[in-house]
């Protein structure tokens, strides 16, 4: 494990904040806390980290919001919600404004770890697997896997990191069925009986960016009991 | 945490105007079918017996119609109001919902970390006793407001039964106030420098103990959660003639003009970005206007402006003075049920 790898601690229950610190201490990870928004863009903005953990009800200025100032600046940056919401419009809501993982309290340690070392493996596979690739052309998109843009004619968008990993692996092995499970285990890096909804929420995403019809889909299409195949044509 | 706008405000107003207007559409289509019956009527009265029909009768079938389409659009209008006002509640119930389960779900998380921890690591034995002291702290938490939630559906009940218990007692004023306070400053631990008592009420006055430490923690509770630094609070004990006033200031964030309304309102939450806290369930304050006015008092607020913390005045019956029945059936009641095995009642 790296050393170095730096988390911003956004919680404020002082309690499971106190003991957040102490597990990621241990883990080897740097952890810096604060317990409201307001210090959460200030702390972000001043120092340089590579993962966020981010509560929703936060004062100040709330999680959502602290996320999408956060996914402004830099769009790589993986981040973590961890939150008593349950909901599934709040999930949905996370995601969409650019979380990469969404975990709800009360939540296991261990699965808590593993997600964040998986988030960390996966920034780490993702940087080493665009030197090879750095662009890619999909159907009339020029997906830039640099900067994260996708420009299609005249129009460009912003990919989230964990929408741009899914694409790039699915990119990678284009032409081949990858199952569900495959998706979780190697870009969620979880156990795929966590969750399988995610992988779905995520594909309709992408769906919505680069499909003509989303409904009909041409280049991501599902496979009835298996999973996903990406068809470059 | 944060009330949304109503967005089906539209969709009410739009179903009363359908409302209104079916009613209005029945009345016409009630005067239409009198006016061309009439005729009709006019007609068959012509050819038959002019004694069978009578004018009389048919204006006291118009008036009755008429009257009857009035009381439907009436009773309409009751329903709408009522259903209104149910749907906000529904609203604010859903909101109190998420709140309560956020509120058990928060110090519930905490504990399971700590014990994962426990059984994951080696714990240093300070660690440990750290650990230890966070968790029962959360377990106090958790204990808490399970307790909130059951009195208070107890206490809503509003009736004098033995459902509620009784531990009405007559006090000498002063010293039970000051009591109170103190022992609910202990159990924040809250710097005693920062509490101010001034004046005096010296006179008797009927309390249930318990219900009274309920009073002060929820409001010692808000000046803290409210106030961006540790809050200073100023009690200003007056005696009246018939009624002795308790005013409890805190140097917090303030309450608004509007919000000031609502913030005894059952479940109510007031959202403000700029609030240091954003957790609660939106019955703290509420519970303690039941507890006041259960005790024959009042309780309002008021706030000097943003940041000027605010004033909560409650005014409770002096013994003997006023309100003496309704003292009397309490102390009564406690001595009644007082066999009634005690349950802990503090918050």
């Amino acid at each position: 494990m790296n050393n170095k790898d730096r988390i911003l601690l956004v919680e404020d229950e002082d309690s499971l904040a106190i003991g957040l610190e102490f597990n990621l201490s241990a883990e080897g990870y740097q952890v810096t806390w604060v317990n409201n928004g307001k210090k959460a863009l200030e702390q972000f903005n001043a120092g340089n980290f590579d993962l966020i953990i981010l509560d929703l009800m936060l004062p100040y200025v709330s999680g959502y919001k602290v996320a999408e100032n956060i996914r402004a600046k830099d769009p790589q940056i993986p981040i973590l919600i961890l939150t008593a919401r349950t909901s599934l419009k709040d999930r949905l809501k996370g995601f969409e404004i650019g979380a990469d993982d969404y975990l709800t309290k009360p939540f296991h340690l261990e699965e808590l770890l593993l997600r964040i070392k998986g988030m960390f493996k996966r920034k780490k596979w993702y940087q080493k697997s665009i030197e090879n690739m750095p662009s890619f052309r999909l159907g009339e998109n020029e997906i830039n896997f640099q900067n994260l843009t996708v420009r299609t004619g005249q129009k460009s968008f912003q990919l989230t990191a964990f929408e741009a990993i899914l694409l790039k692996y699915l990119i990678d092995h284009r032409g081949i069925v990858v199952s569900r499970k495959e998706l979780l285990e190697k870009v969620w890096n979880i156990s795929s009986d966590i969750e399988t909804r995610t992988v779905d929420n995520f594909i309709v995403r992408l769906r919505k960016y680069f499909e003509p019809d989303p409904d009909n889909p041409v280049f991501i299409k599902s496979v009835r009991g298996v999973g996903y195949i990406l068809i470059d044509r | 945490m944060t009330l949304k706008k109503p967005s089906t405000v539209f969709y009410h107003v739009l179903i009363f105007i359908i409302a209104q207007l079916i009613w209005f559409s029945l009345l016409s289509l009630w005067i239409y079918w009198y006016v061309t019956n009439y005729l009709l009527l006019l007609k068959v009265e012509d050819k038959l017996a002019p004694q069978m029909i009578s004018g009389t009768t048919n204006i006291v079938a118009l008036i009755s119609g008429l009257v009857l389409l009035i009381l439907l659009s009436l009773s309409m209008s009751i329903i709408f109001i009522y259903l209104n006002r149910q749907l906000n509640v529904t609203r604010l119930y859903d909101n109190f919902i998420a709140n309560v389960t956020h509120e058990l779900k928060s110090p519930l998380s905490s504990i399971q970390l700590y014990l994962e921890t426990m059984q994951k690591r080696e714990v240093s034995s300070d660690k440990k006793q750290e650990f230890l002291g966070l968790m029962l702290k959360d377990t106090d938490r958790l204990n808490q407001l399970i307790n909130s939630i059951l009195y208070l559906s107890s206490l809503e009940q509003r009736k004098l039964t033995r459902k509620v218990s009784h531990d009405y007692h007559i006090f000498d004023t002063d010293t039970i106030i000051r009591e109170v306070i103190q022992e609910s400053v202990q159990e924040f631990n809250f710097p005693a420098k920062n509490v101010a008592i001034e004046g005096n009420a010296s006179c008797q006055c009927v309390i249930d103990r318990n219900w009274l430490k309920i009073v002060f923690n929820n409001l010692i509770d808000n000046a803290i959660k409210y106030s961006p630094k540790l809050p200073q609070i100023k009690i200003q004990l007056n005696p009246g003639k018939r009624y002795f006033h308790i005013e409890f200031s805190d140097y917090g964030i303030g309450i608004s003009q509007k919000d000031q309304k609502k913030i005894f309102n059952k479940f109510h939450r007031i959202y403000n970005p700029e609030s240091p806290n954003v957790k609660g369930t939106g019955l703290g304050l509420y519970w303690v206007r039941e507890i006041v006015e259960y005790h024959g008092g009042k309780i309002s607020v008021s706030s000097a402006g943003k940041n000027l913390g605010s004033t909560f005045k409650i005014t409770l019956p002096i013994y003997q003075e006023s309100k003496k029945r309704y003292m009397n059936r309490l102390l009564r009641l406690s001595r009644k049920y007082q066999t009634i095995p005690e349950t802990d009642h503090e918050q």
